[in-house]
């Protein structure tokens, strides 16, 4: 008889249960806490629905016969796995409201890819400001969770009108191919269905890739025909070069460069050309299913599983008063396979929570803030004052630098839950040595070559929220979430301005002036502070990725995942991890 | 009959009963400040407020009788 299990079972097969039901009362009590969440949701919603209404009428794609973005994604990406970022994100605030492409996490054919599209109702997928970091971002995922890139591009070139915002840099739209390369050379396939004219930066997004896959009606080239005809020896337009410009464009007949015809049929870049957009979109599927990907029972420790407590309840427990505590506790069990747990040195740095978890069966690794008050810690206070939730303290930044150290060496997935005001302040931090154990700490996720992902549960400030692998972590961090209820900041709008402003109170009380201009001022930027930080803007600066309810917090967990374990560059055999047996002791 | 202890030391910020008052286990009786943070006070059984040992502004400390509840 042939026997089958997952591997080092007693330790994963069933893991300490954590959380618990949440009693009648709470939930009544609770429900003002939803009505505020569902409020910041709607905001979100409403931001979202702009901005995939940017452009032109999706009813004008349609009676051209073509299809939009979110046509061509719906129709690609296996339902129920699309997982958006970067939807907000709009930094230089263009007048499109949006950056022009389209990207999240998707499956197709059953593979993680990530997935990127030029917005075709926006001028026909140009090159606009925002949008060149937005791929770089893209770039940036596919290499750290070496999974294929899959881009649908439909590219006009540059915003001619403002070019000065997108063409030139470091950072500029040209790093792209550069990013294309370096997947190329680094093994991870980019997939790129073409559609529609791309010119110029069109034709190196269309060349750039790996496979090439055109609609017949595409074509991609070093330029478009027509440029060769602005080009205006006088170095400005007069009536008589207006007259040549509207009789040579009235008499121009000629078709775009780099059509199917030239490159199937002659140079046979295309591997494939479709005459219908949806006969692209299954070539992407055809060489999905060709895609590296291993079977997800190579990696699982345990049966895919739900949480056993309802994630409904997360709109209940995160409250979103700031100034109040909450069971952290109570949130990770909302995200965990069967609400189960295994912690790391629960009873020291008692101000975090580190541990192993299952999510779709996959160990993966999580850290987060608790809260509340701690009486009698940390000790190097000598009872001077007691610890508070959302703080880092010594033993608090030792336990997550131990604990990212083994799971780099277990190569354990970690998922960062952030609610942080920052790290202990004064002399006695400063003796217990804060500063080095922050930096440790950082020193620590970067020598691991872990893909990260982190959510701002609410609060993420001062350096607390760089260390613990915020979006800054640029080698680790894969990704980050926000929900409705963060606000990212340096410091508290009210502690800003004190400390912007106390001096001057100061000298004017002491020169018995009027205070109300200060106060004004102060409370000036304390209002620019709470406008500033609140989901939507920190959507649109790029602060995280993307805002997600709390419901569906776990789907991006899943997809995280998921898409780290499809195809890992390292491997740790699950019955060699040190972590587990260390836990146990 | 439960007697409500502060379990930190700080203000007392909200007091959001009367004596008299039904409440019903978990209802929110009593908000205390400390540390930047709301730190809310909820009733652990159905009853009538019987007693309210403290008022709005107050300092607690740890252990010190907020309310009692018959």
């Amino acid at each position: 008889m042939s026997r089958k299990q997952t591997p080092l079972r007693p330790y994963f097969e069933k893991m300490s249960e954590i959380g618990k039901e949440l009693r009648d009362g709470e939930v009544r009590r609770s429900q003002a806490n939803v009505d505020l969440v569902r409020e910041q949701e709607e905001i979100i919603a409403k931001e979202v629905l702009r901005v995939k209404n940017a452009g032109i009428p999706a009813e004008k794609i349609h009676q051209r016969g073509g299809m939009t973005i979110y046509d061509r994604l719906d129709y690609l990406v296996d339902e129920g796995t699309w997982s958006p970022l970067h939807t907000l994100y709009n930094p230089t605030d263009n007048e499109e409201g949006c950056t022009g492409v389209v990207d999240g996490l998707g499956k197709i054919e059953g593979k993680w890819a990530v997935i990127i599209g030029f917005d075709n109702k926006v001028m026909a997928g140009a090159w606009i400001a925002g949008q060149s970091e937005n791929i770089l971002m893209v770039t940036d995922l596919a290499k750290r969770l070496n999974i294929p890139l899959v881009w649908l591009t439909n590219c006009s070139g540059v915003k001619l009108m403002e070019q000065e915002t997108v063409y030139a840099g470091r950072r500029s739209s040209g790093a792209p191919f550069y990013r294309h390369a370096d997947l190329n050379h680094l093994g991870i396939p980019i997939l790129n269905g073409i559609y529609g004219t791309n010119p110029a930066g069109g034709g190196y997004q269309g060349i750039s890739p790996t496979i090439l896959l055109a609609h017949d009606g595409a074509n991609i080239a070093v330029g478009g025909a027509g440029i060769v005809g602005g080009m205006n020896p006088k170095g400005y337009i007069d009536e008589e070069a207006a007259q040549a410009l509207i009789e040579g464009t009235k008499n121009f007949h000629g078709k775009a460069p780099g059509r199917v015809e030239t490159h199937f049929d002659q140079t046979a870049y295309f591997r494939e050309a479709h005459d219908t957009e949806q006969g692209v979109l299954d070539g992407i599927k055809d060489y999905m299913r060709m895609m590296p990907a291993y079977d997800p029972i190579m990696f699982r420790v345990a049966e895919p599983a739900e949480p056993s407590l309802n994630s409904e309840d997360l709109n209940m427990l995160l409250p979103a008063n700031q100034k109040r505590p909450y069971d952290a506790v109570q949130i990770l069990a909302r995200l965990t396979d069967n609400s189960e747990f295994m912690e790391y040195r629960p009873d020291y740095g008692r101000e975090v929570f580190t541990g192993i978890a299952k999510i779709d069966g996959f160990p993966v690794a999580f850290v987060g803030n608790q809260q509340g008050v701690f009486p009698g810690y940390p000790a190097y206070a000598n009872g001077e004052y007691p610890g508070v939730g959302g703080k880092h303290y010594r033993e608090g930044l030792i336990k997550q630098g131990e604990f990212v150290t083994l799971c780099g060496r277990d190569n354990l997935p970690i998922v960062w839950l952030q609610d942080t005001t920052g790290i202990d302040v004064g002399d006695l931090a400063e003796e217990a040595e804060l500063l080095a154990l922050g930096q440790s700490l950082v020193y620590s996720i970067e020598q691991t070559d872990l893909a990260m992902m982190c959510v701002v549960l609410r609060k993420g400030t001062a350096a607390a929220h760089y260390i613990m692998c915020g979006p800054q972590a640029n080698n680790n961090n894969a990704f980050t979430l926000g929900t409705p209820l963060t606000e990212i900041y340096v410091m508290h709008g009210e502690t800003a301005a004190a400390a912007s402003y106390a001096r001057r109170l100061v000298k004017e009380s002491e020169a018995g002036n009027d205070l109300t201009p200060t106060l004004d001022k102060m409370n000036q930027m304390i209002q620019d502070y709470q406008d500033k930080s609140r989901p939507a803007y920190s959507a649109k600066k790029g602060f995280v990725d993307e805002i997600v309810s709390l419901t569906d917090l776990r789907k991006y967990i899943q997809a995280f995942a998921g898409a780290n374990y499809q195809n890992p560059k390292s491997i740790t055999p699950v019955h060699q991890m040190l972590l587990p047996r260390i836990i146990k002791g | 009959m439960p007697e409500l202890l502060s379990p930190i030391a700080g203000n007392v910020w909200k007091i959001l009963v009367a004596v008299g008052d039904k409440v019903e286990m978990d209802d929110e009786l009593i908000i205390l400040e400390a540390l930047k943070m709301e730190t809310p006070i909820f009733s652990e059984d159905n009853g009538t407020i019987t007693e309210i040992k403290i008022k709005e502004g107050d300092a607690v400390n740890e252990g010190d009788l907020l309310i009692v509840v018959g």
